[in-house]
């Protein structure tokens, strides 16, 4: 299962690209209209928490070496524990995905493609996943490792490229919806740092485990700067978002961004890269999903996996029996989701597991 | 799985891939499309709208090389909606109409009295419209505009939409209002919208003699005192409140208008000369810093102080002129100090009291004094602006004249 290994950039990559995808679609405007003018500052607040966060799980996991969560499920309640935990994460990872990818398709529908049934773009998208699973355990990763760098320079280009329309002044009212909001209610948004997620899972794959710190603090650290450029680039351009919903609030950014009459439409570029980076991110999620399961049921090989995961997205992707469903899961749901799960399951099993280790050595 | 079941396999995916995705590239194929340069938009009859589409041709080169002016084509439906007129004119072109390339939206005055927020949605709503589309508010039907405007200078008329609000920069007449940004302004709570004033040139120039485009210079659309072969012009601009249109800017107060937004690199005035009485002198002013305002939130009646600091170059000359003077240049500098404080002070009390419109976004400035989004919509701020009082400090640095300096 280790024989492939994740370099730090690699790994660093993975985490940077559950943040990427996310943002592409509805996520800097929830983090908008949850806090208002004070997003910003929410944002750095709730970044401070969330590298404090991965800090901590970084600790709690060094008394594991080796081991994932999974694992450390296992050393806490044995194989029912394991089971339980392995199943949430297959079924959070699943869910989550396919229901990212739904509304994905369904913004490139609307932009793109206005004739075409929505399942034949799914379709796509699980053609590419199940291609890229077929492959070296390495090489979507590697391919992340190229297209991450690009959706982060376009994110800042974006920044940029718009900084003549941007009002600075809707920073203000500083507070927003008051302290409480921004600062008790606001902590809501940590969950735009799902890709925290892939930290309790890495320590068996990493080629230098010892950078299990490094990779968790920089790569938090970049989502934290990402999420604010998309946010204040929100902030600053747009009065609606608080009142108007729009599907992809960052495209109709790019829409914004005209130099001169020569250079204009830039938004397809832009969508091309996303469309690129989601299909890293989907076979990555995928791959992950493998793991897991294989760890669960001692199955040699992941790859008659490939296409059931691939179908079983594409099937979860086409239950919602609208766009309105699917968006809606993603802004209500989703959050508590990442936050039961990545922030609060997931932690009090590192931290109860650590307990009774340190038991154990007491009583040793 | 055999070598040839496979190849099978990806050859049905590829045969059901572009059966599926054909559609949608036929219905973007350019056969297939009309594009549309142009949307006016009229009040008809019943509630009902006139939607005129100017269309676009193809430009004819002849033997020589040289090409003529492509022939636009106009066509107007008269319908409930926008939507519903696009889909009665898709029926009737045999095309697919297509708003990826329309530069302009006009609307006409009659119909932003009754205010043109479905429309503005409507089109916002659209994937192929570009926030970058310029609204224009014409005085005349908007008919009537697309059937006039005829550049002069230009082959292409999509060329001369592209390129007609780029004036803005250098002569401050009108400014570049896209409906992105309207649209963005009509729902804040700091702005309000405004739109380029559109018209149609007059045709007797000796019918406007009665301006004094010295003294007041109160030209806009439809009374510019221009005569050529455009039958349209656009100075001016038109101001909104919400959705209804509320008044007219002048050239000069578009200046003001602009000035205000940090969007002008340097206009022209003309005041008084100083040495010889009634006699004026053309100033090239410059914004040299973006305008600093502070405004007080204590009572209902805003107080909002203005810092404006130009530098100017004189651009008339005539005999006896000495630009190099520093007595002579400090005391045009202090004319056009006056001349601008009278203007923008007439500018900002007619957006408050006569308008009753925040058009320049000053409530922005006003966000910094409150600590919650509630008390700064608690303060009313659309509502207090038409009480708020306004102090205007005005710096001009005039420093030469240009390459003549002493005559």
């Amino acid at each position: 299962m280790t024989k492939s290994k994740i370099g730090t950039l690699e790994a660093i990559m993975l985490i940077l690209s559950i943040v990427v995808t996310h943002t592409i679609l509805s996520l800097p405007r929830e983090v908008t209209v949850n806090t208002k003018s004070a997003a910003i500052i929410n944002l750095i607040f709730v970044s401070i928490l969330a590298i404090i966060i991965s800090y901590i799980i970084v600790k709690l996991l060094k008394n594991f070496p080796g081991s994932d969560i999974i694992d450390i499920s296992e050393v806490l309640g044995g194989k029912a524990l394991k089971n339980i935990i392995g199943g949430i994460f297959i079924v959070y990872f699943l869910v989550t995905t396919s229901i990212l990818l739904r509304n994905f398709s369904e913004s490139l529908r609307i932009i793109h493609y206005p004739m075409t049934n929505i399942i034949f773009i799914l379709f796509l998208f699980i053609i590419a996943l199940c291609s890229a699973n077929r492959l070296a355990f390495n090489a979507s990763l590697k391919t992340n490792l190229l297209i991450i760098p690009f959706v982060l320079v376009s994110m800042v280009f974006l920044f940029f490229a718009n900084m003549n329309k941007f009002i600075p002044e809707r920073i203000f009212p500083i507070f927003g919806d008051g302290l409480i909001s921004t600062f008790v209610l606001g902590i809501g948004n940590l969950s735009s740092f799902a890709g925290i997620a892939f930290l309790y899972f890495l320590p068996p794959y990493l080629k230098k485990p010892e950078k299990l710190k490094k990779i968790a603090v920089i790569s938090t650290g970049i989502s934290a700067i990402y999420l604010i450029l998309c946010v204040s680039t929100l902030l600053f351009m747009f009065s609606f978002f608080i009142t108007t919903n729009e599907i992809t609030p960052l495209y109709n950014a790019t829409r914004y961004i005209e130099f001169g009459s020569f250079f204009q439409r830039l938004e397809s570029a832009f969508l091309l890269i996303w469309t690129l980076a989601f299909a890293c991110y989907l076979s990555i999620v995928t791959k992950f999903c493998m793991s897991i399961f294989q760890k669960l049921t001692n199955i040699e090989t992941k790859k008659p996996l490939i296409d059931i995961f691939g179908l079983l997205i594409l099937a979860i992707a086409l239950v919602p029996k609208d766009y309105s469903i699917s968006s809606n899961f993603e802004t209500e749901i989703y959050p508590y989701l990442v936050l039961g799960i990545v922030f609060f399951l997931s932690l009090s099993i590192l931290i109860l597991a650590n307990l009774q280790k340190r038991k154990q050595k007491k009583s040793a | 799985m055999t070598h040839l079941t496979r190849n099978l396999i990806i050859l049905i995916f590829i045969i059901v891939f572009i059966m599926a995705f054909s559609g949608s590239y036929l219905s973007l194929s350019i056969d297939n499309l009309a594009y549309v340069l142009a949307i006016g938009i009229d009040k008809a009859d019943n509630d009902n709208l006139q939607v005129t589409f100017q269309f676009s041709t193809t430009t004819q080169a002849t033997e020589s090389g040289s090409s003529e002016k492509a022939p636009s084509v106009v066509n107007s439906v008269k319908s409930s909606s926008i939507s519903s007129a696009i889909n009665l004119l898709n029926g009737y072109m045999g095309k697919q109409l297509n708003l990826s390339h329309c530069k302009v939206i006009i609307f006409s005055e009659e119909l932003a009295l009754d205010g043109i927020s479905e429309e503005v949605y409507t089109l916002i709503n659209d994937t192929q419209i570009r926030p970058s589309a310029n609204i224009v508010i014409s005085k005349c039907p908007a008919k009537d505009y697309i059937e006039q405007t005829s550049p002069e200078l230009e082959n292409l008329i999509s060329k001369y939409y592209e390129i007609f609000t780029n004036s803005s920069k250098y002569s401050g007449f009108t400014a570049d209002s896209t409906i992105g940004k309207f649209f963005n302004n009509l729902i804040c709570k700091m702005y309000q919208p405004t739109a380029i004033l559109g018209g149609l040139t007059t045709k007797d120039l000796d019918s406007e003699s009665n301006l004094d485009y010295h003294e007041n210079n109160s030209i806009k659309s439809n009374n510019a005192p221009i005569q050529g072969e455009n039958g349209a012009e656009n100075i001016g601009m038109a101001a909104f409140y919400r959705d209804k249109i509320v008044g007219e800017l002048t050239a000069l107060e578009s200046i003001a208008y602009l000035t205000l937004e940090d969007d002008i690199n340097r206009f022209l005035i003309s005041i008084p000369d100083p040495k010889n009485t009634g006699r004026y002198l053309d100033i090239y002013i410059s914004p040299t810093k973006s305008p600093k305002v502070k405004i007080d939130t204590s009572t209902s009646s805003p107080f909002i102080q203005m810092e404006l600091k130009f530098s100017g170059q004189i651009y008339s000359m005539s005999d006896n002129s000495e630009y190099l003077n520093t007595d002579i240049l400090n005391e045009i500098s202090e004319n056009c100090n006056q001349y601008l404080e009278t203007l923008f002070s007439n500018y900002l009390y007619k957006t408050s009291k006569e308008f009753k419109s925040d058009i320049n976004g000053l409530g922005k400035y006003a966000l910094k004094n409150f600590f919650r989004t509630e008390e700064f919509d608690n303060y009313d701020w659309h509502t207090n602006y038409r009480n708020a009082f306004f102090d205007v400090k005005v710096d001009t640095t005039v420093k030469s004249g240009m390459l003549i300096t002493d005559t």
